[in-house]
């Protein structure tokens, strides 16, 4: 062990909890931004972050009245830094809202009605599956709000299409997540989206499916490479999407 | 509202993002310590050197409450050094990024940009860090009376943007389906700007084969073999 490495140890115990967690809030934000799908919720993470905020906003509440420039400016650094926690916060709920709802904001317009829910779809089934995996049950893939707003919204749409057209078609022709003849109707993202990942520890070798290629992934490479090759990774944080 | 941007960062984001990376400042005037959401800010005693995050220095800066050091990859000397080597010496790959901290014990998420110290005033003298350009900029900008020559600086920084980005242009040529290309030592902003391109192209190419993938599939199904994976099977079994 030379200087470096217990000079790194020193630095990693005194980085305070507060750092780490910004750290890990800005990496699943870029994470959920550049993903092609969504990550699973973090749970603690957020339920730290927003109550810190909660607490700091209270603090600026509090002081506002008070003229002391000293403390005045003091107020300032503080609501500054609460704005940039508010917006990354906003941003990251945004992205994932989006990957919940695709079609918003994409602009294909009336023409694309017909396939808004499908994406939902996919990503409820990706939920139970999370949330019945007896070793994931504590990390479902949707916050408890994200779960509430995407099964009523798709209840809604459901009734909706039953009472406007579905309900004139034959009963086999009724179904929205269809599978025969060998084609889902639940439409997916696409997986195999390229994406660029910063290695944070040695993985190794990572093979990527249906080609003969092998990257040897080391600490510090930056790669482009696809999502379904990597993703493991990436939630296990030896990986981070940039 | 969902957030109506495609995927990757907009450069605003990654301003912002860069905001985040420490820098060494001179405080003008005391400041007592604060509890920040980010961590605790340790007070400000003049003429002591302190490292904060970019958007502090750059608030402090602005009421003049402080200078900024510029970090020692952002001299003349160093940047004139870097771009030698991005045109002579390297032609193709990037200039290698700043060494990395020793990786810290498992139990802990280990740091990346921009929460590695990669612009204070100790910083490595002979790399750019991922955020370098937006980083120069934004300091050239709110701080250009802190460079002993900005000019000569902002010159630099303006030479290699060129070189690098004509590297990432001929970078191009290696693209292809499978993906799975390195890219080190690549910046925030030019992973920014070349992110919809290298993906499209990248994404493209693999859709292009996999449709003929597909169609071969299918012609194998009318044959009477089974997908291809299966095809080696299907042989034996009629020998």
């Amino acid at each position: 062990m030379d200087i470096d490495d217990l000079l790194a140890e020193v630095a990693v115990d005194t980085t305070p909890l507060e750092t780490r967690d910004l750290q890990e809030l800005t990496r699943a934000w870029v994470a959920e931004r550049v993903a092609p799908e969504i990550l699973a919720w973090p749970a603690e993470l957020m339920e730290r972050v927003l109550e810190r905020v909660r607490r700091q906003i209270e603090l600026v509440e509090d002081q506002t009245g008070n003229l002391d420039p000293k403390t005045n400016f003091r107020l300032i650094v503080v609501q500054t830094e609460v704005e940039r926690f508010k917006f990354l916060v906003r941003s990251f709920l945004r992205a994932r809202l989006r990957k919940v709802w695709r079609w918003m904001g994409e602009g294909k317009r009336e023409a694309n009605v017909l396939q808004v829910d499908t994406h939902p779809l996919h990503i409820l089934a990706q939920h139970t599956a999370s949330a019945d995996d007896d070793a994931n049950a504590s990390h479902p893939l949707l916050s408890p709000a994200e779960y509430q707003y995407l099964t009523s919204h798709q209840a809604l749409l459901a009734a909706h299409y039953g009472a406007s057209f579905l309900s004139q078609f034959p009963n086999s022709l009724q179904r929205m997540d269809d599978t025969t003849g060998g084609i889902s109707m639940v439409d997916k993202p696409d997986e195999d989206a390229a994406v660029f990942v910063r290695v944070l520890r040695d993985v190794g070798e990572v093979a990527v499916e249906g080609t003969d290629k092998r990257l040897e992934m080391k600490r510090g490479d930056v790669w482009v490479v696809r999502w379904s090759a990597v993703r493991g990774w990436v939630g296990s944080g030896d990986l981070e999407v940039i | 509202m969902a957030l109506p941007l495609p995927p990757g960062l907009t450069p605003p984001e990654i301003a912002f993002m860069c905001e985040m990376e420490l820098v060494t400042i001179i405080p003008r005037q005391r400041l007592e310590g604060l509890e920040l959401l980010g961590g605790p800010l340790k007070p400000l005693n003049p003429p002591q050197r302190a490292s904060i995050p970019l958007w502090l220095a750059l608030l402090l800066k602005r009421q003049r409450r402080a200078n900024i050091i510029p970090p020692p990859w952002l001299s003349p000397h160093s940047l004139a050094a870097i771009l030698k080597f991005e045109t002579e010496d390297s032609p193709v790959a990037f200039s290698p990024p700043p060494r990395l901290p020793p990786l810290p014990p498992s139990t802990t998420v280990p740091l990346s940009s921009p929460f590695l110290p990669s612009s204070t005033a100790d910083a490595a003298a002979d790399a750019l860090p991922y955020h370098w350009l937006e980083l120069g900029s934004m300091l050239l900008e709110a701080a250009p009376d802190d460079f002993d020559d900005a000019d000569e600086v902002r010159k630099l920084l303006r030479g290699l943007r060129e070189a690098r980005m004509a590297k990432l242009r001929q970078s191009v040529e290696v693209l292809d389906a499978g993906g799975g290309f390195k890219m080190n030592g690549v910046g925030g902003m030019e992973l920014g700007e070349a992110r919809s391109f290298i993906t499209g192209v990248v994404d493209g190419l693999r859709k292009i084969g996999k449709s003929r993938e597909e169609a071969r599939k299918e012609r194998d199904r009318e044959n009477g073999y089974s997908p291809s994976q299966d095809y080696d099977d299907d042989e034996m079994d009629m020998r």
